[in-house]
């Protein structure tokens, strides 16, 4: 019912006279539009808060000094090089008049801000860019200011954080400005070398030199979400190759998929995510590390191996095992990090061209130990097993393993490795990209790793694609999983021309663990509950967690040389 | 200045704030959001505005879209009613910085009352009675055991991080402390990981008193007498009434002088309520403050004779109170019974829809604050409350009286009302010889409804 027009409305201003004269208005500044989607926003709470738009969850870009306050402990930023003299290398007609100009309007000295900080108590060097000043373009100061913090990090042993913003080269200092790219990049290389901890954060816009330096030099890289990061400039390619970019085109998340990025983090969750990965990367102590090993682990070993003898059931045929083997709610890769890790935190990408899902690793604590976990990973559902290419590996999933297994070392991490898979991925792609080489590179590299190796076949070793994560020190199977040089089908196809015989093959191809462990291809066994799946896993993953912690004792005893001497032996016997 | 007001509510509130404007003479604009354009406040006041889609949260409680509207339509003062912003001092303080009139408390006194343990503070220096706990956490039976014995029994053992009745244990006596203090302790480190423990003086069996307040900015601070709200459902206030039968000359006196005290510690200004525990030794504690009119507030309107909205906007305008406490009486009886669209029997499941016939009592010492009308679609976004029905008569039984008339004349047809509930509740024998306290439901309905329901 329309009652409105019904209604008399109140006449005019009449009979209540007030005291007050003053008029509504809002004052500038309090209510601001979001550049994204276009609503109206009260400044002062994104500001308080973490910039960020409460409508659309749209990131707004961060002065430097408050990005030090989101991720810093209180009063903890102890700043470097604050005021560095102005240069002019090339002369610039009006370059120093705008410099000041700037200085004067953002309280800045340059482009970016570097120091030291604490980050949940762990301390840090950071350099943090600020888009206010000139689009943080990289001039000889800016890179000076990087190389310097990042030398005085190498010096001081610290880690190194560098949050990336920029427009690329500075163009009014010319040449100059692109050699700071080789000088930021050599000063990070020298930390590199001295085993230390670089990490870089992206955020919206990074682009040009600096996406070509350091920005891409983390050994982990995290990006904000959605933020822009390419080398070229979107607008440069679309006019350069005359077409339209695809939506999403050199996003953060295209970075992720693309193998460039680690992770995307929220804003909020920043630090937190910033101070695990310091906490992970701390010197630990090796008679820590000893303590956390010792005594329990050996009894449960032994106890264990006493037990396992009876256990293991000799009642079941080879073909029964490739069977089991294959079940689908057997447990997998990522049950086995869930089980035996704490705080896994998983890195993404070969950083080369892809992330391939089919496998899942990064760094997680084993009791309170860093160390690095790869887990070749099926799904447990039809939609991620499509997702995860049902753990067949593509040449970009070997070469994210190696550059995992790679940084382990560097950081004196042992690695783990589940091996699950049918086999590595047989398409096109996969032999564009170089399938034959990606494995032999793991072969080649892996042998010579400088930390122990451990590998754990949960599943299905299918061929070259398993044993591309299992060039190891030692090699475990659990009970019913299998380890072949193909698959049944494929062996009985090849000689008898006939793939139903996959059942005989498997007989006289000795491909479980009991047949394995008789060759001296692997060391243990590990026993399986009957009808093993994830629910009924916790014995096995305690069992494991006893041999593993026996493992690492055993291993983190030897130097470099012994361990690498041990595993060229290991392999040079069979 | 105030010349015209956004009342930036919506329902009956909305309507009864627009209704003082009118006869104040000051103009109005409503706010509405789009499941709201044919809601009665948007009809009757003079402009409406919307801000925003059906859920609260991106309209009657968009911040920015309401100070837009005011701005816009050149309002200067915003009467936030009860719920929504009411209570909210981040958008008190957008208010301020955009010199518009609040129609409450300033921000920095409802962001202090806010916090319940800063309130409580302020309470115990300025001498209100709180209920009497620990002060440190307790770890173990022996320790609590003093502490109880200073508190008094009977006293309550309360998990730190507690929450949804775990970890918590009475004990009436000395002699049950020790079991159920071990037993609480032990469900909280099982449901929460932690064994910190808290105790507290058991309030048993109270009655919800509250007090109205009047203050100006000029340091004049009045009580209006006491309102009961006993007659709860799930901390759901149903019928409130004033006075209470529980309070004498005596003890209303002294209740009074501590809601003044507690109004005049937390330095608040314009409308406001203290609600105090009132245990049957007549011992009473302070509860929290409400910064903001009151659902329940014509119940006392009705036995003071004063406009408690009216009121709100000439404290918001810096005149001076236009009463004395000397000049306020209570006179007769009221109560109040709140006709909700949901159903008892279903649990008291929210029934919104469209009301196709309708009909409500009037008469002598009969008030009806409502917004529906016959056609009107109630909206399931938002609050069930669908009307109050108000009655002031010479005493209490005379007010029951006319209150059950005045129910059995309810009609609303088309959607599910708690109006025979509300019914049988003014019939019941201890309703009616006021032996009621915040149990009251539970005790003599709940039982009933699950009897039935087996």
């Amino acid at each position: 019912m329309n009652l409105k027009d019904m209604f008399k409305k109140t006449s005019g201003r009449s009979h209540y006279i007030s005291l007050r004269n003053s008029r509504p208005e809002v004052p500038t500044g309090l209510l601001r539009k979001c550049n994204k989607c276009g609503a109206a926003i009260i400044a002062e709470d994104v500001k308080n808060g973490y910039y960020i738009c409460p409508k659309c969850h749209g990131y707004f870009r961060v002065h430097a000094y408050r990005r030090i306050e989101m991720i810093a402990d209180e009063d903890s930023f102890e700043e470097w090089d604050k005021e560095m003299d102005f240069v002019n290398p090339l002369d610039f007609k009006g370059y120093e008049e705008k410099i000041d100009q700037l200085k004067e309007r953002t309280n800045l000295n340059e482009a970016v801000v570097t120091g030291k900080v604490l980050i949940d108590g762990n301390p840090a060097v950071v350099g943090v860019c600020d888009g206010r000043f000139m689009m943080a373009s990289m001039g000889r100061i800016v890179g000076e200011k990087i190389t310097r913090a990042v030398e005085r990090a190498t010096e001081e042993k610290l880690p190194v954080i560098i949050f990336t913003c920029s427009g690329g080269a500075r163009m009014q200092e010319g040449i100059v400005s692109l050699m700071q790219m080789a000088k930021t990049s050599a000063a990070l290389k020298k930390h590199s070398d001295a085993g230390q901890l670089y990490v870089s954060v992206l955020t919206d816009p990074t682009t040009g030199g600096v996406t070509a330096s350091f920005a891409m030099l983390g050994d982990i890289i995290l990006a904000e979400p959605k933020a822009l990061i390419g080398f070229a400039g979107p607008r440069v390619i679309e006019q350069t190759i005359g077409q339209k970019l695809p939506k999403g085109f050199q996003r953060s998340e295209f970075l992720l998929d693309h193998g460039f990025v680690d992770r995307i983090v929220e804003r909020e969750e920043l630090k937190d995510v910033l101070a695990q990965i310091l906490r992970m990367h701390r010197l630990a102590d090796a008679s820590e590390v000893k303590a956390a090993l010792k005594d329990e682990a050996k009894q449960n070993a032994d106890e264990q191996t006493e037990t396992v003898k009876e256990q293991i059931r000799d009642s079941l045929d080879a073909w029964e095992r490739v069977q089991i083997s294959r079940k689908k709610d057997r447990p997998v890769g990522t049950d086995y990090i869930d089980a035996l890790f704490t705080d896994f935190m998983e890195l993404h990408g070969d950083r080369y061209f892809k992330d391939d899902h089919a496998i899942v690793g990064g760094i997680a604590y084993f009791r309170g130990i860093p160390v690095t976990v790869i887990a070749q990973a099926k799904g447990k559902t039809t939609k991620e097993n499509l997702d995860r290419n049902f753990s067949m590996l593509s040449p970009d999933g070997y070469r994210k393993a190696l550059r995992l297994m790679k940084q382990a070392e560097k950081f004196g991490r042992p690695v783990i490795c589940f091996v699950d898979t049918p086999g590595a991925f047989c398409g096109l792609e996969a032999e564009e990209r170089g399938q034959g080489e990606a494995i032999a590179r793991n072969l080649f590299e892996l042998s010579g790793l400088k930390v122990p190796v451990l590998s754990v076949v949960i599943g299905e070793g299918g061929s070259g694609g398993a044993l591309a994560m299992a060039v190891a020190d030692e090699v475990w199977m659990l009970e019913n999983a299998i380890y072949s040089v193909l698959s049944p089908e494929g062996f009985a196809s090849i000689l008898w021309k006939d793939s139903k015989r996959a059942g005989e093959a498997a007989e006289v191809m000795k491909l479980t663990a009991g047949d394995l462990k008789r060759l001296g291809v692997i060391e243990q066994v590990i026993p399986e509950p009957e009808e093993f799946t994830d629910e009924n896993m916790g014995s096995v993953c305690e069992d494991l967690d006893g041999r593993i912690a026996v493992f690492l004792e055993n291993y983190t005893e030897y130097s470099a040389d012994e361990l690498t001497a041990k595993r060229y032996d290991r392999f040079r016997r069979m | 200045m105030i010349g015209k007001v956004l009342s930036a509510n919506r329902g009956e509130i909305a309507v009864r704030i627009i209704r003082a404007c009118r006869e104040m003479g000051i103009e109005t604009v409503a706010v509405y959001s789009e499941a709201d354009r044919d809601a009665l406040h948007t009809q009757l006041a003079d402009e409406a505005v919307c801000i925003g889609p059906a859920p609260s949260s991106e309209s009657y409680l968009n911040m920015q879209n309401i100070i837009s509207a005011t701005v816009i339509s050149g309002a200067d003062a915003i009467h936030p009613g009860f719920g929504f912003l009411s209570e909210n001092s981040r958008f008190a303080e957008l208010c301020e910085q955009c010199n518009i009139t609040f129609i409450g408390p300033n921000s920095q006194v409802i962001q202090s009352l806010g916090n319940k343990s800063e309130a409580r503070n302020t309470m115990i220096s300025a001498g209100v009675p709180v209920i009497p706990g620990s002060k440190e956490p307790i770890y173990d039976a022996e320790e609590g055991a003093k502490i109880a014995a200073e508190i008094g029994y009977p006293v309550i053992v309360k998990a730190a991080l507690g929450g949804g009745g775990k970890g918590m244990r009475v004990a009436q006596t000395p002699e049950e402390f020790e079991s159920s203090f071990n037993t609480a302790q032990k469900e909280t480190q099982m449901a929460f990981g932690d064994n910190t423990m808290y105790i507290e003086h058991f309030v048993q069996h109270p009655r919800h008193i509250e007090f109205q307040i009047l203050a100006d900015e000029h340091g004049n601070v009045i009580h209006l007498g006491e309102r009961d709200c006993s007659i709860q459902r799930n901390h759901q206030k149903m019928i409130e009434e004033s006075p209470s039968v529980a309070l004498t000359p005596n003890l209303r006196q002294k209740m009074g002088e501590a809601a003044v005290k507690a109004a005049k510690a937390a330095h608040y200004t314009n409308a406001g309520t203290i609600e105090f525990l009132l245990e049957k030794n007549n011992n009473f504690y302070f509860m929290e403050m409400n910064t903001r009119i009151q659902v329940e507030h014509p119940v006392t309107e009705w036995v003071t004779g004063i406009d408690l909205i009216k009121e709100q906007i000439r404290i918001a305008d810096g005149k001076h109170l236009s009463y004395k406490q000397e000049d306020v009486h209570i006179t007769g009886h009221a109560i109040e019974c709140r006709i909700n669209a949901e159903n008892p029997a279903k649990n008291f499941r929210p029934s919104p829809g469209t009301i196709t016939d309708m009909y409500l009592p009037g008469g002598k010492g009969v008030r009806i604050d409502s917004a529906i009308y016959s056609g009107y679609t109630v909206p399931p976004y938002y609050d069930s409350m669908l009307a109050k029905l108000i009655v002031h008569a010479k005493n209490r039984n005379e007010a029951i009286r006319k209150m059950r008339s005045a129910l059995g004349e309810v009609i609303i047809e088309g959607i599910d009302t708690n109006v025979d509930y509300q019914y049988e509740i003014l019939g019941h024998p201890d309703f009616i010889t006021g032996n009621i306290d915040i149990e009251f439901i539970e005790r003599r309905f709940m039982s009933k409804e699950a009897a039935q329901t087996q």
